[in-house]
């Protein structure tokens, strides 16, 4: 240590004794009490040194800039290319290209080997805020995504592999005309889907179990311009935390295939509802959702584009995509309990099926699951969702980084 | 009245400790080699004697300060120690941080109404925007009047129009008279159509840059906040704190750069005392970005000033609209936890069962379940985990000081539109008021102002009667005892007691010059059993007289734990 940094602590340590232990004898003494603590103050001023904030504060200052002021330059990036793809790590580079507007060019690598890159253009403060524009362009790629086979009597030894990959690119303008309540959102996509045979070794690849006649869109590459338009009522406080409020809203999608061969239409149906009982300790959350499909003539929906319900965000005591068909119902219950200012646990029960027909959407023949978890939130986001849940096939633990609904 | 061989073992076998700590008060005591009394004890003011323009400006993250006191502080064993600021009398002298007003001396109405302010009100005849505001937890600007002057704006949200505007003028008049540097603060009005934009002015963005400041800017604001019916907005304008602005400052430890900061915070029983007049206005958020310390020149030096910046977030102001745990909670407990989530939520907590009358101009702000022990901050601070009740009773005397006349003079600044919720702000106060000063004036010995005629006749006053929250007859015992002020040493002379607050004082007391007594003074009264405890008071023959010089309601140091765990009475 150096000679300037002993005297300091020495006389760090001198004050600090002082402070403490006031009966042993100072030199010079002071004769009054406003002279003794002139010379503590004197003693003091000897020792002066600029606040020094430690490493935590250091580290918590930068995530309060992070938090505060957004994204930082460098972040981790958790979006999986596909659902399934277990244990996601990846990371993202963000720039502000001027006051509000942001390109973020990010990347993740999942333990199933799925792979995403993108880079995202957002401007969220278009027509005086009422306004925000997404144009993402990328690449993604799943190597071992699930298909069990069409309908509910399927089995989960059923299963086969595919792999897809995707290039892709889309514009999302969402628009709040009167800044709250009413929601529209307009999007227009190019992308292309590969589906190829799948790279996993544990289950045979979906090719070696079915053919291009049992299954629309077997080994295709489609070339699809995607567009979309959404109507919605949202009164949450944040669709990433919310303890209160709820969203109704309807998505149609139009696919245009490039070949006309597996072209069609899905129309999404979505309903959100938070009660909050005992001043919002405790919250009631309900979910529904159900997307339905229909073909344009003489094209069929490809397998990969099936409505589907099974995993981490629909039924989360089953696998992902366990259940695929035509149309899709996925009912959620939720009972949350707030811990404290941070953290709910919640305890749900998920229902869901699938069907070949809309008529076939009823509450007949549903799959269900039931578990616990605990949420550790912000005022506006889920930062990490810790899941059990259990069902007919087995135990399922989820981590996710965004909120259930 | 009798002599009485009245004796207190324990308070004999404490003596030493507690000559040492009557002695040596002040920042823990300074040296006592030779007397234990200065001959300029009780000191009305601290001293500032150095030079502080080294202080340099710093902000602590917020949400450091958060974390560290909710799971770092929150695990903080309080010291039991006493203040260290404090006289020998067991007062706060002034100093930077703080001014004795209420309680000390008489504020008057026209006082209180007045407030800190010292200069004139803004002019909103025209309001320049020059950029953001950047403390308190509404929306606002930093602008100029039409005279030039800069303030800081603030507006209510929709939900609560006159609500946060109302609560820092109030909370302001408050604590001002609580003895508090506060910021001149003024309602007043804000016309969108007389703004202008200082062709300087900037704002953050997220991108970290400072552009130029728009109107879009303005408008994002005032989209959110509560308008008049005739299109203008109510503001509460801040007065710019004069000097160099150094950032907050933190309720531990002491400036590193301010050489005369030596108490450390914690320890200086203003900032203790801020549980008891924090729960009195439900002061809920004490963290350093709603404090600030600027340097300042006073008689050719350069020193540190202290304020009490945001007090904005006080009676029902503290929750927000769809809150109601502030002020009942800290934002994470574990007990709490735990609790909820073993009993998935069946086990309520208060706040979740508690009655308001819900005003939007208020809030949400009772009286009725409130209880001053279990009020809780949205973090522990260190200095109010180390509250003692001493400095409770320090405090409650203050509260207490507090007239009715003066609580609703200080609630009708607030300018609220609605009678009914004024009276309300008011009567929760009192209501408040009144349970703080009965449970923290009867936790200790009340015996409060002892004076020491000429002849030796010793009268008191008992705090605890004189509010209103104690009756009943009671005797008065004084434990008399030559004091020698240069070693120490204490020899007893007798004991003598009275059915009223004037004791006479045995024979044999000194007469010469110079000479110091000692008196013990407890009291016996059904149903107090803390006002058994005795006090240590000291006076000094000066002249014909005696003049008080020390005074001791609890030893120097507790039960380490103790300070903050004493139980709800």
């Amino acid at each position: 240590m150096s000679s300037v940094g002993m005297r300091r602590l020495f006389a760090v340590v001198t004050l600090a004794a002082a402070a403490t232990t006031s009966v042993f004898a100072q030199e010079p003494e002071a004769t009054t009490r406003e002279a003794a603590i002139e010379q503590l103050q004197a003693e003091k001023a000897a020792v002066l040194h600029p606040y020094l904030p430690g490493k935590a504060e250091g580290l918590m200052n930068r995530a309060e800039d992070i938090l505060v002021n957004g994204v930082p330059s460098w972040h981790p990036s958790f979006e999986s290319a596909y659902y399934g793809g277990g244990v996601t790590v990846g990371a993202g580079y963000a720039h502000h290209v001027s006051a509000y507007n942001q390109i973020d060019v990010r990347g993740s690598y999942t333990i199933l080997g799925y792979k995403r890159i993108e880079a995202e253009f957002t401007a969220p403060r278009m027509f005086h805020r009422r306004g925000e524009l997404s144009l993402l362009g990328g690449w993604r790629e799943a190597t071992q995504a699930a298909f069990y086979g069409l309908g509910m009597g399927t089995s989960k030894d059923n299963r086969t592999d595919f792999d897809f990959r995707q290039p892709y690119a889309s514009g999302t303008m969402t628009f709040w005309p009167t800044r709250r309540l009413l929601m529209l959102r307009g999007g227009l996509e190019l992308s292309q889907w590969s589906q190829r045979p799948g790279k996993g070794t544990t289950f045979p690849s979906v090719e070696t179990v079915y053919s291009t006649q049992t299954l629309p869109g077997l080994g295709t590459s489609t070339t699809y311009l995607h567009s979309q338009g959404t109507v919605g009522f949202d009164w949450r406080t944040s669709p990433g935390y919310s303890r209160r409020g709820g969203f109704y809203g309807v998505t149609l999608h139009d696919y245009r295939d490039k070949d006309q061969a597996f072209g069609f239409r899905q129309i999404d149906y979505e309903a959100i509802q938070h009660f909050p009982i005992l001043r919002e300790a405790w919250v009631i959350s309900l979910h529904a959702l159900a997307r339905t499909t229909s073909d344009k003539s003489d094209q069929q929906v490809p397998f990969f584009m099936l409505p589907y319900v099974g995993g981490g965000s629909t039924l989360r005591g089953f696998i992902s995509h366990r259940f695929r068909d035509q149309n899709a119902l996925a009912l959620q219950a939720e009972w949350r309990i707030m811990l404290n200012r941070f953290m709910d646990m919640a305890l749900f029960y998920d229902a869901g099926k699938v069907a070949a027909h809309k008529a076939d959407l009823d509450f007949n023949g549903l799959k269900s699951d039931y578990g616990a978890g605990v949420r550790f939130h912000g005022p506006t986001a889920t930062p990490l969702r810790i899941e059990v849940a259990k069902s007919p096939e087995g135990l399922k633990l989820i981590f996710a980084t965004t909120a259930i609904f | 009245m009798t002599t009485s061989s009245f004796a207190s073992h324990t308070r004999r076998a404490s003596l030493p400790i507690l000559v040492f700590v009557a002695l040596g008060q002040f920042a823990g005591g300074v040296s006592t080699k030779g007397l234990h009394f200065y001959p300029d004890d009780p000191i009305a003011r601290e001293p500032e004697s150095q030079d502080a323009s080294q202080a340099k400006p710093y902000e602590i993250g917020s949400l450091f300060e958060m974390a560290n006191n909710l799971f770092v502080t929150a695990g903080y064993k309080p010291s039991g120690t006493r203040a260290r600021n404090i006289n020998t009398t067991d007062e706060v002298p002034d100093s930077n941080w703080f001014t004795n007003r209420i309680g000390t001396t008489t504020v008057t109405v026209d006082q209180i109404v007045r407030g800190p302010i010292v200069g004139a009100a803004p002019d909103p005849s025209r309001w320049v925007l020059i950029r953001e505001k950047t403390a308190g937890a509404h929306p606002g600007f930093t602008a100029r009047d039409a005279k030039g002057e800069t303030w800081f704006l603030e507006f209510d949200p929709p939900y609560f129009p006159e609500g946060a505007t109302g609560a820092v003028e109030v909370a302001t008049k408050i604590f001002w008279a609580l003895g508090y540097n506060q910021v001149e603060s003024f309602l007043t009005t804000f016309d969108p159509k007389r703004v202008e934009i200082d062709e300087k002015a900037t704002i953050r963005r997220p991108s970290g840059a400072r552009t130029k400041f728009t109107q879009d800017d303005i408008n994002a604001i005032l989209e959110r906040v509560a308008r008049n019916a005739d299109g203008t907005y109510r503001v509460i304008a801040g007065r710019l704190i004069p000097g160099k602005i150094l950032g907050g400052f933190l309720y531990d430890k002491t400036r590193p750069d301010d050489p005369n900061d030596v108490v450390p915070h914690e320890h200086r029983r203003e900032l203790r005392a801020l549980r008891v007049f924090g729960a009195w206005t439900n002061l809920t958020d004490l963290k350093a970005a709603n404090t600030l310390d600027a340097l300042v020149t006073e008689n050719g030096r350069s020193i540190v000033k202290h304020y009490l910046q945001d007090v904005g977030s006080t009676f029902g102001m503290c929750n927000d609209y769809y809150e109601w745990d502030l002020s009942w909670e800290h934002f994470y407990q574990a007990d709490t936890t735990r609790r909820r989530l073993f009993s998935f939520g069946f086990a309520l907590s208060p706040w979740q069962t508690v009655d308001y009358v819900e005003y939007p101009s208020i809030g949400k702000f009772e009286g009725d379940r409130f209880d001053p022990r279990t009020w809780k901050p949205q973090t522990p601070t260190t200095a109010y985990l180390e509250l003692r009740d001493d400095d409770a009773f320090w405090a409650a005397r203050r509260v207490g000081a507090f007239t009715d006349e003066l609580i609703r003079a200080a609630v009708h600044t607030g300018q609220f539109s609605d009678p009914m919720a004024e009276k309300y702000l008011a009567d929760v106060l009192i209501k408040r008021r009144n349970k703080i000063t009965s449970l923290y004036l009867n936790a200790v010995n009340p015996v409060v102002a002892p004076r020491l005629e000429a002849s030796g006749r010793l009268t008191v006053d008992n705090a605890a009667v004189a509010a209103g929250v104690a009756s009943g007859p009671a005797t008065y015992r004084a434990a008399w005892f030559r004091f020698d002020n240069a070693t120490g040493q204490t020899q007893a002379i007798a004991e003598t007691q009275s059915a009223t607050t004037s004791i006479e004082p045995p024979g044999g007391l000194p007469t010469a010059a110079g000479s110091f007594v000692a008196v013990d003074l407890s009291v016996d009264s059904d149903g107090h059993p803390t006002w058994r405890q005795p006090i240590r008071v000291y006076f000094r023959r000066a002249g014909d007289s005696w003049t008080l010089v020390g005074l001791e309601r609890l030893p120097e140091s507790l039960a380490a734990g103790r300070a903050a765990q004493t139980p709800t009475h």
